[in-house]
């Protein structure tokens, strides 16, 4: 037998049969190649597991601590760097406004003062237009007018009830 | 594994267990990587920090001894990568930690003896294998894990880590007589030529 077979068994290291393994000694024997093949495989096989130094558990708890020392460190600088670089792009954002109050308060004051009072009289004025809305709406509309209505309303409500129901017993992700 | 949920669930003292119980297979992966006690050292210190910062994204259905030495071989390829390109030299770093000395308890002290020498020079040998067939290697031979589960490790696939063994074998076995050659017998005449 030539040099290729037991070269591949060497290299698969897989298991041999009584036969192939006498063939294998005997080619060993005279080829240098395949028996250096042979001896590291050995070797491999009588490798041995090599264990950390004693305390190895401890070192690691110290080492846990001081990475989330770190880590804490790095939140509060970060929370900081964060708050504060916030706050100088607000700053920059607001100066146009804030060097008009500074030039004119008593301007600003009076547009602030003037723009609640404006929104006040809108809330209030919608109230009343509201109130009256209510009162004159029940005159406008005939009791059959009312039924109508409702009928239509609780028609949609069945539509939106039905439509639900089929949307959950549909599988969904597929 | 009730360990690892535990630890999932934020229990410190689940963890220590865990690091206790795989101190042994991740240093050793380690040390075989990087073959110096220290560095083998800091990577499986930092091994088991990366499996605390990322225990969440550990999925239960695979071995914790797969994934957590999946961390260990990915980040000695990395720490090797680094190596190479600031050009250290690893054997100018092999320090007299790496020595592994003869059990002297064996029952045959002298064959021992040998064992120890070959696998000394083995360990010698194996720091001049690519970085990934390394890693490939020690896991086969020192953590008897079996193909798909390198595979599964190393990011490959089952025929590439059969490739990579194949190779890694081959390569070994030139650097083994390069290493320490042998009068090279002569040809018999039925032999092949090529051989």
């Amino acid at each position: 037998m030539n040099h290729r077979p037991f070269e591949d068994w060497l290299l698969e290291d897989q298991a041999l049969t009584g036969e192939q393994e006498r063939e294998l000694q005997a080619h060993l024997r005279v080829c240098t190649a395949c028996a250096a093949i042979a001896e590291s495989n050995l070797a491999l096989h009588s490798t041995r597991m090599v264990s950390p130094a004693k305390g190895f558990v401890s070192r690691f708890e110290t080492r846990l601590l001081e990475h989330r020392k770190a880590a804490r460190v790095r939140e509060i600088i970060g929370t900081v760097i964060f708050v504060l670089a916030g706050l100088a792009l607000l700053s920059w954002l607001a100066s146009p406004f804030i060097q008009e109050i500074m030039r004119s308060p008593a301007d600003w004051i009076t547009n602030v003062v003037g723009a609640l009072l404006f929104i006040l009289t809108s809330i209030r004025a919608l109230n009343e237009v509201g109130r009256v809305f209510l009162r004159l709406l029940p005159d406008f509309i005939s009791p059959l007018g009312w039924l109508v209505i409702l009928f239509l309303l609780s028609g949609l409500g069945i539509v939106e009830v039905l439509s639900i129901w089929r949307f959950t017993r549909t599988p969904q992700g597929v | 594994m009730t360990w690892v949920v535990q630890a999932q669930h934020g229990s410190d003292e689940a963890f220590t267990k865990l690091v206790e119980a795989y101190q042994t297979h991740v240093y050793n992966l380690c040390y075989r990587m990087l073959g110096e006690a220290e560095s083998a050292e800091d990577a499986a210190q930092e091994t088991f920090l990366r499996a605390y910062q990322h225990l969440h994204r550990y999925d239960q259905k695979r071995p914790f001894a797969t994934w957590i030495l999946s961390i260990a071989a990915h980040y000695c390829i990395d720490r090797l990568r680094r190596r190479k390109f600031s050009m250290v030299s690893m054997d100018a770093e092999a320090d007299e930690n790496s020595l592994e000395l003869p059990d002297a308890d064996a029952p045959n002290p002298e064959s021992e003896m040998i064992h120890s020498e070959q696998r000394e020079r083995l360990q010698g040998l194996l720091k001049r294998l690519d970085g990934t067939d390394r890693a490939a290697m020690v896991m086969r031979y020192w953590h008897d894990c079996s193909e798909a589960e390198i595979a599964e490790a190393l990011n490959l696939t089952v025929s590439a880590v059969k490739s990579r063994l194949h190779r890694a074998r081959r390569e070994l076995g030139g650097l083994w007589q390069a290493d320490h050659p042998q009068p090279k017998p002569e040809r018999r005449p039925h032999e092949s030529p090529a051989f």
